[in-house]
Formats: structure tokens, sequence, C-alpha cells
């Protein structure tokens, strides 16, 4: 037997168990709209405006830089796992360790240049500041 | 000889090291001092940066480094970078356009915010490009162009203020992310057909693979990544958007070092990786390049004789020029022995280009500079104000349109002498049919400087000196390379020789 008719058969099921749940729900449940259904589900809050709205652009800052270490660590991982077995073999510290801190140096260099430059600073949007003062008022 | 016995081998790639330190220093600089606006310093330390890249390509060119006569191309980091003529040639182009446009900006810059940024991104960028023209896995291609393509993006939309920049700086990203996908795409679909990223392992798995149909997709999509870079057709929309709302010398380094770039590494892939030799016979894609050759060089040039905006028109016109720098991969065959000669005056075209067309774009940065309007009749009668500069621009739009006492003649000539050579004469008369054309409205630009009363009152009343330095450094480059070329067409032919060998 074709092991594609396996599969094809899972995906048969699996297509339909959901489309079969949702017609026999809608066969058996009484239809009782109301306002509180078709809102917006917030976690119990009130929904309030529309979601086109400004975010601070230092999240997106943050969020780079996050990506950037992030990468960085990623890399960092399989050279500490054949750094000493590198060493044991014979590679000398220089192909083994400089290339890394050279690596490192260059973020360096880039993290300090952004952190002089206001990248982890919180500024505070003047938009938020004066809504937070209607509210208190 | 010389230096293979004197450095070692990692240093070859000194060029494009040094391009790397100058915009990791360039960023140290601005993290002591934020806030300070000191041009001079950041202008100098790029200019010492790109000269001192191009001390080291001049120097390991002259000195053979990786050349045939010293044992080939000198291959680095398990075959992922190739250090040869090649190479090192548009290595040289590159830092001299990098030079020319750092000097520019100096003026061009005056009073605006983030400069620091602005020349650590170029030097980026020209990394980018020399460890592009150094490439020798499609791995390190994409990600070298993505390095050379990042920044450019940034670059382009620098006058955070100015709707046109910001503009022309999505539109840039937009298409290039594009066809970054399609790129990455292509090379996904060759290693599928072949199992390997480094060229000549391709080259070999292609020879006879049974993959015709998948490896084939994967050389279109990939050329079609070399076709953004080099803003041919079919990707070549970006351009006159990218070019008019950049700032003047950021549009000089795409045009000219950027698609330069993209040149040194389809030559490698398409010589190397896709040989004509080893490529199975379903894989045509000299055609594919004689198409993209005549149609981007037509487009480019009849879409440029309509233009009312001189810097839109140089645009243009810049893409008429990628589309003869095409004719080094159209007028290919396997095994012919002029195919080193046809690509290596490609390759020079492309260093002449680099001066002319730098020095035009940067001569559109000195009249942004005194703010005088970008139709070709706010450059009526500029002859008179500005005799130098403007006899500087004579002689780019004259070496652009390949008139004979140029540097643009010589080049073009080898070119056009290689494809009838090869025996492609009809793209070689579709070329001289196209410089024709395109005397006309180069020479537009020239009428109204000379020969045009002025329409207004000019106001100018500065003479920017690092603008005017650049210009006439690109200028006294096309010039000198009338008696120079020579050893420059050889040096080039050289070292496409050694691509096919």
């Amino acid at each position: 037997m074709n092991p594609w008719i396996a599969i094809g058969a899972l995906g048969v099921v699996s297509i339909g168990i959901p489309l079969g749940m949702m017609a026999v729900s809608a066969l058996l449940r009484p239809s009782v709209p109301e306002q509180g259904k078709s809102a917006i589900y917030e976690s119990g809050e009130i929904p309030t405006g529309t979601a086109r709205l400004q975010f601070n652009i230092q999240y997106y800052m943050v969020a780079l830089l996050f990506v950037i270490f992030d990468i960085e660590t990623v890399l960092i991982f399989p050279w500490t796992v054949i750094y000493r077995s590198a060493l044991e073999q014979g590679a000398s510290l220089t192909e083994v360790l400089l290339p890394m801190l050279v690596f490192i140096g260059i973020l360096v260099v880039g993290l300090v240049w952004a952190w002089r430059n206001g990248a982890v600073e919180w500024v505070k949007s003047p938009l938020a500041e004066s809504r937070k003062t209607e509210r208190q008022t | 000889m010389l230096l293979q016995s004197q450095l070692p081998n990692s240093l070859a790639l000194a060029p494009v090291l040094v391009l790397a330190l100058t915009a990791l220093l360039l960023l140290v600089v601005d993290s002591i001092d934020p806030d300070s606006t000191n041009s001079a310093a950041l202008a100098g330390i790029s200019v010492v940066g790109a000269l001192t890249s191009l001390g080291f390509a001049g120097w390991f060119l002259s000195a053979g480094t990786g050349q045939v006569s010293t044992g080939g191309g000198i291959s680095l980091y398990g075959e992922a970078l190739v250090v040869d003529g090649m190479a090192l040639f548009f290595m040289a182009i590159f830092a001299s356009v990098t030079a020319m446009v750092a000097i520019g900006s100096y003026d061009y810059l005056r009073g605006k915010p983030h400069q620091a940024e602005f020349y650590t991104l170029v030097m980026f960028a020209a990394t980018g490009m020399g460890l592009m023209a150094a490439a020798n896995s499609l791995a390190t291609a994409f990600v070298a162009l993505e390095l050379a393509s990042l920044p450019s993006y940034a670059l382009v939309a620098f006058l955070k203020k100015n709707r046109g920049s910001v503009e022309a700086g999505l539109k840039y990203f937009l298409i290039g992310a594009v066809s970054s996908a399609v790129f990455v795409f292509g090379i996904s679909l060759v290693y599928a057909a072949t199992g390997s990223m480094v060229f000549s392992d391709v080259a070999e798995a292609l020879n006879g693979t049974e993959f015709v149909g998948v490896a084939g997709l994967g050389v279109l999509m990939i050329a079609g990544g070399f076709a953004f870079k080099t803003a041919s057709v079919p990707f070549h929309f970006w351009a006159p958007e990218a070019y008019e709302g950049a700032p003047a010398p950021i549009s000089a380094f795409l045009s000219s070092a950027s698609k330069a770039a993209g040149f040194a590494v389809a030559f490698r892939v398409f010589t190397e990786a896709f040989a004509l030799s080893a490529i199975p016979a379903g894989i045509d894609w000299v055609l594919l390049f004689q198409i993209l050759a005549v149609v981007t060089m037509t487009l480019g040039n009849f879409a440029a004789a309509t233009q009312e905006n001189v810097k839109r028109m140089l645009a243009y016109s810049s893409i008429g020029h990628a589309g003869y720098a095409l004719i080094g991969l159209a007028a290919l065959s396997a095994g012919s022995a002029q195919n080193g000669n046809v690509m290596g005056a490609s390759m020079a075209h492309l260093l002449v280009y680099g001066f002319m067309n730098t020095g035009a774009f940067l001569f559109i940065a000195l009249t942004e500079h005194w703010d005088i309007g970008r139709r070709f009749e706010d450059f009526n009668g500029l002859g008179s104000q500005a005799p130098v500069a403007c006899a500087a621009m004579t002689v780019f739009m004259f070496s652009l349109a390949g008139l004979p006492p140029f540097g643009g003649f010589f080049s073009k000539y080898f070119l056009f002498a290689g494809a009838i050579g090869a025996g492609f004469w009809w793209l070689a008369a579709v070329g001289a049919v196209n410089s024709a054309l395109s005397l006309f409205y180069y020479s537009r630009v020239v009428k109204a400087i000379w020969i045009e009363d002025p329409s207004g009152e000019f106001q100018i009343t500065s003479k920017p000196i690092g603008l005017y330095a650049a210009v006439m450094i690109a200028a006294l480059g096309t010039l000198v390379l009338l008696p120079g070329f020579g050893p420059v067409i050889e040096m080039a032919q050289t070292a496409a020789t050694a691509l096919f060998a």
C-alpha cells in the first residue's frame, strides 16, 4: 500500500473532525444573539479605541538590540561546546579564542555606540504624558 | 610572489579589512562624543580609510597577489572567500568611489545631524561590496550582498525630514527585500540540485546533474538578484526613485560602487559556479543575459532621453550603462578564447564608469548645495558662474556618452570590440546605436550649461571646497585613464581570463 494513503486519510480526518464538531453544535445549540457575544473579548476589559495606534519607537530599539545579542548567544554556544576539545586537539589559542574575541569586540563597539547615542535611554512620549495627566485630573 | 612570501594569506583581504576597521573607528569616535558635528574629522577618517584600502588594493594588484603569475587566487576561510585579480580590481573601484563620496559629503552634510552614522554606513556598505567581489560561495555572496544593501537603504533615507528621500528609501527597501528573497530562493534551489554552496563544487555537481529544471530555475532567480543590485531590467524600478530621492553623494555611491559590486559577484558566480563548460545544455544563461543587456540598455537610454530632471536622467543613463556592462556576460561562449577579453573590457568600463558617473552625481550634489533646481533649464548659463565645475561636468557627460577624447570612449571601444571579436556583432551594434542616442541627452546638459542664457539669477555665494575637490578628482580620474588605459585594460583582461581558466 502506498504510504501516502495513510497521510491522506490523516488529512481527511483532521479536517473532518473540526468541521463535524462545528456542524453538530450548530444543529444542537439555541440561537440567542446579543451584543455582549459579538463584542471583542479583551480579558474582561471594556474594549476602547482602535488597534491602529502608534507604539513608542523605543520598543523597536530595544527589540533590535535584543535580536542582535540573541544571535550573539546563538553563535557563542557552539563555540563553547567545541572550545576545550579544539584546544586538546592542538589548535592554538589564537585560532580558537581570538576570532570570538574579535566578534564580541565588534558587538561591544556597536553596543557602546548605541548606548552613548541614547538607544537604551527611555524617553517618554509627550502624547502618553498628556494622557496620563488627563486621567489624573 | 613578493607578497605571498612576506605576508600571511589572511592579510590578502586587507582592502576590505581596512574599510571595516574604519567603520568601527568612526563608531568609536561617535561614541566618545555623540553630539559633536566635527565633520572634518569624520570625513577625514573616512577618506584616509578609503585611500588606505585603495593603496592596499593597488599594491596587491601591482605585486600580483592572487594572480596567475603568483599561483592563482588565495582562498580563505574554507573557500568562503577568494582574493584574486578580479576581486582586487573591484576593491580598487569601490575604494576610489568611497573616497570621492566621503570628500564630497563633507560639504553636502554641513550642519546636518548624524554625520558619523552617515560615514559609518558608507564604510559598512563599502565593506560589503568588497566582500561581494571576493565571495566564493553562494552563502557568502548573499551575506555580503545584504551587508552592502542594508546600509544603502538607510543612506537613501538619510534626509529624514525630506519626503522624497524617505519615499525613495522605502521603495528601495521594498524592492530590495523582494529581490533578496528571490535571490536566496534561487540559492536554495541551486543547493537542492547540487548539494554545495562553494562555486567550484557547484560547477562540479552541475556537470551532468539530473535536476536540470530545479537548477535552471535557481540560476534564473539568482540572475534576478544580481539584476536588482546592478539596476538592470527587470529589477530596475527602484533606481530612478532611489537616485533622485537620495542625497546626491549617495546616488553617486549607489550608481557606481553598488552597481560594480553587483557585477563583480555576478561575474564570479556565472563564470565559476555556472561555468559554461559545466552547465547542462538546458540552462542557457548567456541567452538570458543577451536579452537583458539589449532590453536594459535600450530602456535606460530611451527613458533617459525623455527626462526633464537632470538627476533622474542620470539615473536612467545609469540603467543604460548597466546594459553595456552586461555585455561582459552576454558575449560569452563555451571554450571561446575571447571570453576573458569581453569580461575584462566590461570590468574596465565599470572602473571608468566609477569615476565619470560619481563625478556627474557629485556635480549634482554641488548644484543641490547651491540650491539652483533640478531641471535642465535650471542649469542654463551655469558655465559663466562656475566654469571649473562645469568644465568637469562637460568631461563627465562626453565621457559617459563615449566621445573619443575621454576615458568612456576607450572602455566602450574595448567592450564593443570584444563583443565583435567574440562573434556577437549585433550586441555591439545595439550598444553603439544606444551610445549615439545617449549623446542627445548628455549634450542637453552641456548645452544648458554653456550655451543657453541664464533664465534667472543665480545665488552662488559659496565655493564648497570638499565638493569641488571630489568633482575635480573624478574629472582627473576620467582624464588620467586616457593614457593609463592600456595597463588598466590589460590588468582587467588578465584577471578575467583567470576566471575562465
